[in-house]
């Protein structure tokens, strides 16, 4: 059965868009990421417009965040406070991102920015991570996880300290609200959550320790990608509620499935897969920045 | 209701010495587009009347949608990469155009009637045309776009003759389609003279559930999104629960 998605103003297969979903659902659940930077080019490939892909996979990922950060917070490890300084870094940047996503529409460079924004990101995220795995993979003797070092020096010189009991940490607010920032602008222009971004920057510039990383970034990429929805739908009507529901649904199945299907592989070989799926992502979008279409104009209706 | 009935009788009559006029109707007038809806035929239908005048007859029946202004853009190769350069604002392009004739457009009447009519998609241009660049490739490129998306189409020998007066054309309404007020425009031209034209409205509708999301989603746009963000929190926490409890 056909459905007319009401804002990308299209016709889709009901089990195409569920099965998307559930792919995508499949494969965060098996590698433990949101998601949102495969999704995102999955629509845009399938033809949807790259504005309704964008601010559609917001939604999506609050909704897949959900889960895991409720598992969090039954542990008690999400540090609330931190959470909530670098959310509110993050509300700033998704509205300074979903600004300059508007003006770029205006000039039609969005699908510019948008690829070359996942062409640079994924690039060098799913590069460290190649790196990352195979090194890991020849070491396999293992067990030997790299002791937590202290908080940075200049962290506590910089001005407006805070204290993160949960993290252990008496830290400024800067970094954080920095952090938080960078993550809002890529939430609005990629319609990831950035996960693959704050978990790295947790653990190596903020220092904070690993338990209470995991649910902290879900905190904090909810209530980011929940404000990059409400913007994106009032700034430029892109949020299409059918499309999201569809591949919520698609999600939530897919990724107990793909949670299922982690436990039986090993944490190593896991990573060497996802990088390969990152850079695969990224060497698709580069092409399509490289090579000639087969059609140089394009046209779009006010 | 009147002139609906003194149609039908003169279609009927066919009187011997009547002006020389066309009639035509559609199958329905109007297009609901709903949640499942894939595409629909509408069949426009005519009828010539004083066959008993002499000359070639050739029946044109062009569809056009509500005008919007459209911007095309070309790529252009800057760098290493292929980015959006030239580009060209066309203001008040029909959003949609379906075209069907007798015999080739070309070939019924004289071209400054096709193009003041704006018959063919030869003749389909901007109202005002906005660019630095030469206006003919973006104007081909548009309707080259609109055409492969099944918006814009020409077909020669569409018109399909039922009786020697009576014809009836097909035209193709894809789930595409924009919305709004549609006029179906019927040209009969004898021996290449235009002779007679008949405008009928047709509407097209977004309806049930995608017209009230559509709505909602630009008249008020807060609401909508904040809608989105709960609809995505109820379904996630939902999923989590169910999914929990199996274990």
């Amino acid at each position: 059965m056909e459905i007319y998605l009401p804002i990308a103003e299209m016709s889709v297969h009901w089990l195409v868009v569920l099965g998307m979903g559930g792919a995508i659902g499949f494969l965060s659940g098996l590698f433990g990421v949101g998601g949102g930077f495969l999704l995102t080019p999955l629509l845009i490939f399938y033809g949807i417009p790259a504005e309704v892909a964008v601010a559609t996979t917001s939604s999506h990922i609050t909704a897949s965040s959900i889960s895991g950060a409720l598992a969090q917070w039954r542990r008690r490890a999400v540090d609330l406070k931190l959470g909530a300084v670098m959310a509110a870094g993050g509300l700033a940047g998704t509205s300074a991102g979903v600004w300059l996503f508007t003006v770029m529409r205006r000039y039609g460079q969005m699908d510019l920015l948008v690829s070359s924004s996942y062409v640079i990101l994924l690039g060098t995220v799913g590069g460290l991570m190649l790196n990352e795995s195979l090194a890991a993979l020849r070491a396999t003797c293992g067990g030997a996880t790299p002791a937590r070092r202290a908080p940075q020096h200049w962290m506590r010189n910089l001005p407006f300290r805070m204290q993160f009991r949960e993290s252990r940490l008496v830290i400024s607010v800067i970094p954080p609200v920095l952090i938080g920032f960078a993550v809002g602008v890529l939430s609005a222009i990629m319609g990831v959550g950035g996960g693959f971004v704050i978990v790295p920057a947790m653990i190596y510039i903020l220092r904070m320790p690993t338990n209470v990383v995991m649910g902290t970034s879900l905190f904090q990429i909810i209530i980011v990608t929940a404000a990059t929805t409400i913007l994106q739908a009032t700034a430029n009507y892109s949020v299409d509620i059918v499309l999201a529901v569809f591949l919520i649904l698609g999600g939530v199945v897919g990724a107990q499935l793909g949670v299922r299907a982690g436990e039986r592989l090993r944490g190593e070989q896991l990573r060497l897969l996802l990088a390969l799926l990152v850079l695969a992502v990224a060497l698709r979008l580069f092409l399509g920045l490289v090579l000639k279409p087969d059609d140089l104009f394009s046209v779009t209706t006010e | 209701m009147k002139r609906i009935v003194l149609a039908v009788a003169l279609l009927l009559a066919t009187p011997a010495a009547a002006d020389e006029d066309i009639v035509s109707g559609l199958s329905q007038d109007t297009v609901q587009i709903t949640s499942n809806y894939t595409g629909t035929d509408i069949v426009v239908f005519g009828a010539i009347e004083n066959l008993e005048a002499t000359g070639v007859n050739d029946v044109a029946v062009v569809v056009r949608g509500p005008p919007a202004d459209m911007t095309v853009r070309e790529k252009q190769w800057v760098a290493g990469i292929w980015i959006n350069r030239d580009q060209a604002k066309l203001f008040a392009m029909p959003s949609y155009y379906y075209v069907a004739s007798t015999r080739p457009v070309e070939s019924i009447g004289p071209s400054f009637t096709l193009q003041s009519n704006a018959i063919g998609l030869a003749n389909v241009v901007p109202a005002k045309f906005v660019s630095h660049h030469d206006p003919e490739p973006f104007r081909q490129a548009l309707i080259r776009h609109k055409q492969s998306d099944g918006l814009y189409g020409e077909v020669p020998g569409g018109v399909e003759f039922i009786t020697q007066a009576l014809f009836r054309v097909r035209l193709p309404v894809p789930a595409t389609v924009p919305k709004g007020q549609y006029k179906v425009d019927v040209y009969l031209f004898r021996d290449g003279a235009l002779i007679s034209a008949q405008s009928t409205p047709l509407y097209v509708n977004q309806a049930g559930l995608e017209k009230r999301l559509f709505d909602f989603a630009h008249d008020s746009p807060l609401r909508y999104g904040i809608t989105a963000v709960l609809m995505a929190v109820a379904l996630g926490w939902l999923g989590s629960m169910l999914f929990r409890r199996k274990e």
